[in-house]
């Protein structure tokens, strides 16, 4: 702004907020309207949830869980999968039987079937995601 | 005890609003939300379109919260994230008519000759109305209206000075603010 442009009066006068009558129902709009965009964000957020939930359920169940004498093995559709699986299941087991559980732990894994035990992993998972989601939507 | 939301700067409330505070925020639209809807209504938006673009400032500018960060003041904020909104949506719009130099009626005057600012800037073309309000109201820079209103830098500063000139002769009380009112001898 130029010297000449500078007018303190002009300047004064649009510093000054007109006053409206219906200020209280303007503020009530977008209180609700932060409300309304804050549910969607929550709601858009389950949708991605579970979908993601969904394609792991699934992408899980393309893996074959099998429990052997010889400890946990997984197969699955591609190599990198199987190596992550069957390396993640000895490590599992070789912690359990550092902790003395080992035999305790399969014991009772070794009675539920494979398929019992999957869907019991897969009722964690999506519970703790929807956990997740829940929290995230309240920090936001 | 928790200090009342009315004894709170505005830095404080809107650092609050970042961790996605509502209340606090909701005293800042209290505060400022009036200041807010009078600058759109001075850059010549209509009141229920004004009034939607002052919530849609709003709702960004709790989105965005975390990025003030207290250099300026809140208001000031809060007003160019208004004006910017209000200026891509009259652009979208097709209604941006920058080049249009007709003028508005002429201002209602009160019974010793005087108007007030808003009927004042009534009188300016549209153009110029929005420039005045840009560079005065929103505390927008001759560059940054250029720029926002995609018009010469030029016809920015004209536009500018011809709407301050037009404000100050009507702004001036008795007969002078008249301007074209005829006296018959």
């Amino acid at each position: 702004m130029s010297a000449d442009e500078f007018d303190p009066a002009i300047e004064r006068l649009f510093a000054q907020a007109p006053q409206f009558p219906d200020s209280v129902f303007f503020e009530a709009d977008v209180a609700a309207r932060l409300n309304k965009a804050s549910r969607f964000r929550s709601a858009a957020l389950s949708v991605a949830g579970l979908a993601g939930g969904v394609i792991a359920v699934r992408e899980l169940l393309n893996v074959n869980f099998s429990l052997g004498p010889n400890g946990v093995s997984a197969q699955a559709g591609s190599g990198a999968v199987d190596s992550v699986g069957a390396q993640g299941g000895l490590a599992f087991q070789s912690l359990l039987e550092r902790s003395g559980l080992g035999d305790a732990a399969f014991g009772a894994m070794g009675s539920m079937g494979g398929m019992q035990m999957f869907w019991v992993t897969a009722g964690v998972l999506v519970a703790l995601l929807a956990a997740g989601v829940v929290k995230l939507s309240q920090q936001i | 005890m928790a200090q009342p939301l009315r004894d709170l700067h505005d830095v404080e409330l809107a650092g609050l609003a970042a961790g996605g505070g509502r209340r606090e925020f909701g005293e800042l639209v209290r505060r400022h939300g009036p200041a807010v809807r009078g600058l759109l209504r001075r850059m010549g938006a209509q009141p229920a379109l004004a009034d939607d673009v002052a919530q849609d400032a709003f709702l960004l500018a709790f989105e965005k919260c975390a990025e003030f960060r207290g250099e300026g003041t809140f208001a000031a904020w809060i007003k160019r994230i208004a004006a910017r909104l209000y200026l891509k949506r009259i652009s979208k719009e097709a209604r941006y008519v920058a080049e249009t130099e007709a003028e508005g009626p002429a201002p209602a005057v009160d019974s010793i000759g005087r108007v007030d600012l808003d009927e004042a800037l009534k009188g300016l073309s549209e153009a110029e109305r929005l420039c005045v309000s840009l560079c005065h109201g929103a505390g927008l820079s001759h560059p940054e209206i250029a720029a926002a209103m995609n018009l010469p830098l030029g016809t920015v500063k004209s536009h500018v000075k011809r709407g301050l000139d037009k404000l100050r002769a009507r702004l001036q009380p008795g007969p002078v603010a008249l301007g074209s009112a005829s006296h018959v001898g």
